[in-house]
C-alpha cells in the first residue's frame, strides 16, 4: 500500500488534506456566490429587456397614433368647430330655426325636440371612448313655394353648428280654393336627428 | 531544486541542480569524517529530494531469460529470481531488455544489485534520520547506456569506458544497446604505467573475457568508447592501438558536454556530472530503492500534488467566479445600454405624445369621433340632393303635377313607405280597385316610429312620389305612356331605381275595373300615379 494512504501518510498530510477540503469549500463558495449573483443580475437583465420591449411598443403605438391622428386631425377639428363634442345648446337651435324660418318666409312652423337619448347604431356598434347622442327634431312647416321648404331643410342640414340628419320627410301640395290668394301651397313634415358626441368617462388618457 | 549523490567506493559527490543546470558540487570521502561532513551538509538542504547514483565495485550484473508471460506473472518470476540470487541485499533490480529471436522467444532480463548493502546503509540512515525525501537509487552502469544513445554511438558491440570519482574505471559492455556486462577497476598505476596503457590493458582483457563467453563472431569488432577529458586525452590516445577486433573511440568530455548541453563542462574525466545531466534530460526509473526508503519522497510528492490540487481548485473556482462576474459585468453594461435606450424611447414617446393634436380629448376619442363621422355622417343622404335631379327631370314634363312626396333615409332598400292618396276632384270615369279595399294608409312617420328609433344609417333613400298627369279624357294609353316615360327618365339618373306602384289605370285581371261615362265630359282628365324611387348611397 502506498505510504500516502497509511497512518503516517494521513498524519503527515493532514494539513494538505485540510487545505484541499478548505479549497474545495472556498472554491464552491466562490462559484456558488458568483453564480447566484450572476443569476440575479440575469433576472434583472431580463426585466430590463422586458422594459425595453415595452418602451419600443409604446413608441410604436405613439408613432401609429401620431400618424393616425394627424390624418384625422383636420376632420376632428371640423367636428369640434361644429360643436359636435359639446352638449346640446337648444337655445341656439331655437335661434337657428327662427332665423331659417324668417329667411325662407315660412307661413307656419311647428317643431318639437325630443329628449336626448343614446343613439342605437346599426349592428349594435359602440365606440369605446364616446357615446353617440341624438335628439329627434320634428318639424311641420307650410310655405307658399316648395323651394322655401327645401331651403329651410337645407339650411338645417348644412348648418355649420351641429349635425341635423333628415330621417324622413313628407312634402305635400295643399289644396287651395282660391288660386290667387296668398295661402300656403305646400306643407312639409320632417323628422331629423340632431347628433352630438359625448366622451365617455375615464377614456381620456391621464 | 534537486539533489544528486554519486556514490563510489571511496567518494561521495553531491550535485545540487536547478532545472538542467548544476548549481554546486561537493565531494566527500567515504569515511567517518566524510560521512559526518556530509550529514552536516545534508542537514542544510533537508527538504530537497535526493537521488543516488551508485558506481560501486560491489554491483553485480547477471543475464537471464525467462518465459514470455503476462506482466503480473513476469513480475512474480523476476521477483522470485531476484530474491533467490540476491537474498542478502534489498538493493536489487531487474530490467527487461528484449526477446530472444529463436526457440521460445524468451524475454531477456538482467538482474543487478548492490551486493554489499553496507555501502549504502550509512548514507541511507543519514537520509532517513534527516527525513530527506529519497526519490530513487540508480545504477550508474545500467543508466550509462543513455549516453551512447544520446551520442549516437550505436554499434553491435560497444564497450563504454568511464571514470568515477575516487580513481576507478568502469567498463560496461552493450550488445545491440542491451547491457551485458559491467566491471569497475581501481586506477592503481604501476611504475611507468600511464592511464592510456592501463586502459589498453584493461579493455583488451575485457575483450578477451567477453570473447571467451562467445559474445563475438569472427568478423565482430568491439567499439571501445572512452569518455575522457581533454587534459587526459593526450596520454590516453597515444597508448591506444586499434586492431581488427577492437577499435577505440575517444569521447572528448568538452565535446560531449556541448552536445548534451551541459554547462559548464566538467573539469576532469569523471563521468558523474554527465550522468546527472543525462538523467535530467531523459530520466530513468528507480533501480534499488524500496517503497519504504522512498516514503518521504512519496509523501512529499503527495503533499505537492495535494497543494497543487488545492491551488488548482482555488484557481479554477476563481476563474469560474471571475467568469460569472465578467458575465455580470457584461450584463450590467448591456443593462446600462438598454436603460439608456429605454430612457431615449420614453423621451421619444413623451415627445410624440406631446406633439399629438389633442383638442382636449384623448386620441381614442378623436379616432372614434372621426370614424363615426366618416362612416355615418360624411356621406349621409340629403333631401335636397335627392330632389334636385328629380326636379330636373320633372321640368321636362309640364303635364305632370306633383302632389306629394314621402322620403326616408334607411339601411333597408325594401323599406315600406305609405302615403295617404290625395283626394282629386276630376277623377277619371274608368278606374280599377280591389273589392272592399279601404285606403287608410297612414302618413309616414307617425305609425312607424318607436320610442327610441335606431340610427337610420342612410345607405338607401326610398321615396314615394304621387302625381297626376293631364291627358285627353279617357286616353289611358297616353297616360300610361307618359308615366312609363317619366319613370324611365328618372331611372336614368345615376343611382336611381324607379318602380311604378300605382299606374293611371291598373289593368291587372285580379282587380275590378269599372267605368262611369257621362254625356258631357271634360276634354281632359288627371290620371293619378305613384312611383317608388330608390337611390343607393355611393360607398365612401
Amino acid at each position: 500500500m502506498s505510504p500516502v494512504f497509511g497512518a503516517e501518510g494521513f498524519r503527515t498530510l493532514r494539513l494538505s488534506w485540510a487545505l484541499v477540503a478548505v479549497s474545495i469549500a472556498v472554491g464552491a463558495g466562490i462559484v456558488a456566490a458568483t453564480h447566484w449573483y450572476a443569476a440575479k443580475e440575469r433576472r434583472g437583465s431580463m426585466d430590463t429587456g422586458r422594459r425595453l420591449q415595452e418602451a419600443r411598443s409604446r413608441v410604436d403605438t405613439a408613432r401609429r397614433e401620431r400618424d393616425s391622428l394627424q390624418e384625422s386631425a383636420d376632420v376632428f377639428r371640423t367636428l369640434v368647430n361644429r360643436g359636435v363634442l359639446q352638449s346640446e345648446r337648444r337655445l341656439d337651435v331655437v335661434d337657428l330655426v327662427n332665423g331659417l324660418r324668417a329667411r325662407n318666409q315660412l307661413a307656419a312652423l311647428d317643431y318639437e325636440i325630443d329628449p336626448q337619448r343614446v343613439l342605437q347604431l346599426p349592428g349594435g356598434r359602440v365606440y369605446s371612448s364616446l357615446d353617440v347622442l341624438a335628439s329627434r327634431v320634428r318639424i311641420r312647416a307650410r310655405a307658399l313655394h316648395e323651394g322655401d321648404l327645401l331651403g329651410f331643410i337645407d339650411g338645417l342640414e348644412h348648418n355649420m353648428q351641429g349635425f341635423y340628419l333628415p330621417d324622413r320627410c313628407l312634402l305635400k301640395r295643399l289644396d287651395v280654393s282660391d288660386p290667387l290668394s296668398l295661402q300656403p301651397r305646400v306643407e312639409a313634415e320632417c323628422t331629423l336627428e340632431w347628433i352630438t358626441l359625448k366622451e365617455k368617462r375615464g377614456s381620456r388618457p391621464s | 531544486m534537486r539533489h544528486f549523490l554519486y556514490l563510489t567506493n571511496t567518494r561521495l559527490v553531491s550535485l545540487l541542480t536547478s532545472g538542467r543546470s548544476i548549481l554546486s558540487r561537493r565531494e566527500f570521502a567515504v569515511s567517518g569524517a566524510g560521512a559526518a561532513a556530509f550529514e552536516r551538509y545534508l542537514a542544510q538542504v533537508p527538504t530537497t529530494p535526493v537521488r543516488i547514483f551508485t558506481d560501486l565495485s560491489e554491483e553485480d550484473l547477471r543475464l537471464d531469460a525467462i518465459p514470455h508471460v503476462g506482466a503480473r506473472d513476469r513480475e512474480a518470476i523476476v521477483g522470485r529470481k531476484l530474491a533467490q540470487i540476491y537474498r542478502n541485499t534489498p538493493y536489487r533490480y531487474a530490467q527487461l531488455q528484449g526477446r530472444e529471436t529463436e526457440g521460445r522467444r524468451d524475454d531477456r532480463v538482467i538482474y543487478t544489485a548492490v551486493t554489499n548493502p553496507e555501502m549504502l546503509r550509512v548514507w541511507l540512515e543519514m537520509i532517513e534520520r534527516l527525513r530527506v525525501p529519497l526519490e530513487g537509487i540508480h545504477s550508474a552502469a545500467v543508466f550509462s547506456g543513455v549516453l551512447l544513445e544520446e551520442m549516437d554511438l550505436l554499434f553491435p558491440h560497444t564497450l563504454l569506458v568511464t571514470f568515477t570519482p575516487g580513481d576507478a574505471m568502469r567498463q560496461t559492455y552493450f550488445r545491440d544497446r542491451e547491457i551485458r556486462f559491467s566491471r569497475l577497476t581501481p586506477i592503481d598505476l604501476g611504475e611507468g604505467q600511464t592511464l592510456g596503457g592501463m586502459i589498453a590493458e584493461e579493455t583488451t582483457r575485457t575483450w578477451q573475457y567477453l570473447d571467451s563467453l562467445r559474445n563475438f563472431a569472427h568478423e565482430d569488432r568491439l567499439e571501445v568508447c572512452v569518455l575522457v577529458h581533454r587534459n587526459d586525452r593526450a596520454t590516453v590516445e597515444s597508448a591506444l592501438r586499434d586492431f581488427a577486433q577492437l577499435q577505440y573511440r575517444l569521447l572528448d568530455m568538452e565535446e560531449v558536454a556541448i552536445k548534451l548541453g551541459l554547462k559548464p563542462p566538467p573539469l576532469d574525466s569523471t563521468a558523474e556530472e554527465v550522468m546527472v545531466h543525462l538523467f535530467l534530460l531523459r530520466g530513468a526509473p528507480n533501480h534499488f530503492a524500496t517503497p519504504e526508503m522512498r516514503r518521504h519522497a512519496s509523501l512529499r510528492s503527495a503533499r505537492i500534488l495535494l497543494t497543487q490540487i488545492s491551488l488548482g481548485v482555488l484557481a479554477a473556482s476563481v476563474v469560474w467566479g471571475g467568469w460569472n462576474l465578467w458575465q455580470v459585468f457584461q450584463t450590467n453594461e448591456t443593462d446600462q445600454r438598454v436603460a439608456q435606450q429605454v430612457a431615449d424611447l420614453n423621451r421619444e414617446s413623451d415627445e410624440i405624445m406631446r406633439s399629438l393634436p389633442s383638442f382636449g380629448v384623448g386620441g381614442t376619442t378623436m379616432r372614434d369621433a372621426v370614424t363615426f363621422y366618416n362612416g355615418s355622417l360624411r356621406t349621409y343622404p340629403s333631401l335636397t340632393d335627392f330632389l334636385l335631379p328629380l326636379s330636373g327631370v320633372l321640368r321636362g314634363y309640364p303635364e305632370v303635377k306633383l302632389l306629394q312626396l314621402a322620403w326616408i333615409a334607411t339601411d333597408d332598400p325594401k323599406a315600406t313607405l305609405k302615403i295617404r292618396p290625395t283626394t282629386l276632384r276630376d277623377l277619371p270615369q274608368v278606374k280599377s280597385s280591389s273589392k272592399g279595399q279601404v285606403n287608410t294608409a297612414p302618413t309616414p312617420g307617425a305609425a312607424q316610429e318607436t320610442p327610441n328609433p335606431p340610427f337610420a344609417g342612410g345607405r338607401y333613400e326610398v321615396a314615394l312620389l304621387e302625381a297626376i298627369v293631364r291627358v285627353p279624357n279617357n286616353d289611358f294609353r297616353a297616360a300610361r305612356t307618359q308615366v312609363e316615360r317619366l319613370a324611365n327618365d328618372i331611372g336614368q339618373i345615376e343611382g336611381f331605381r324607379v318602380d311604378v306602384v300605382d299606374s293611371p289605370l291598373d289593368t291587372s285581371p285580379t282587380l275590378e275595373l269599372s267605368g262611369h261615362l257621362l254625356d258631357r265630359e271634360s276634354p281632359t282628365m288627371d290620371a293619378r300615379f305613384v312611383l317608388r324611387l330608390t337611390r343607393e348611397r355611393n360607398p365612401a
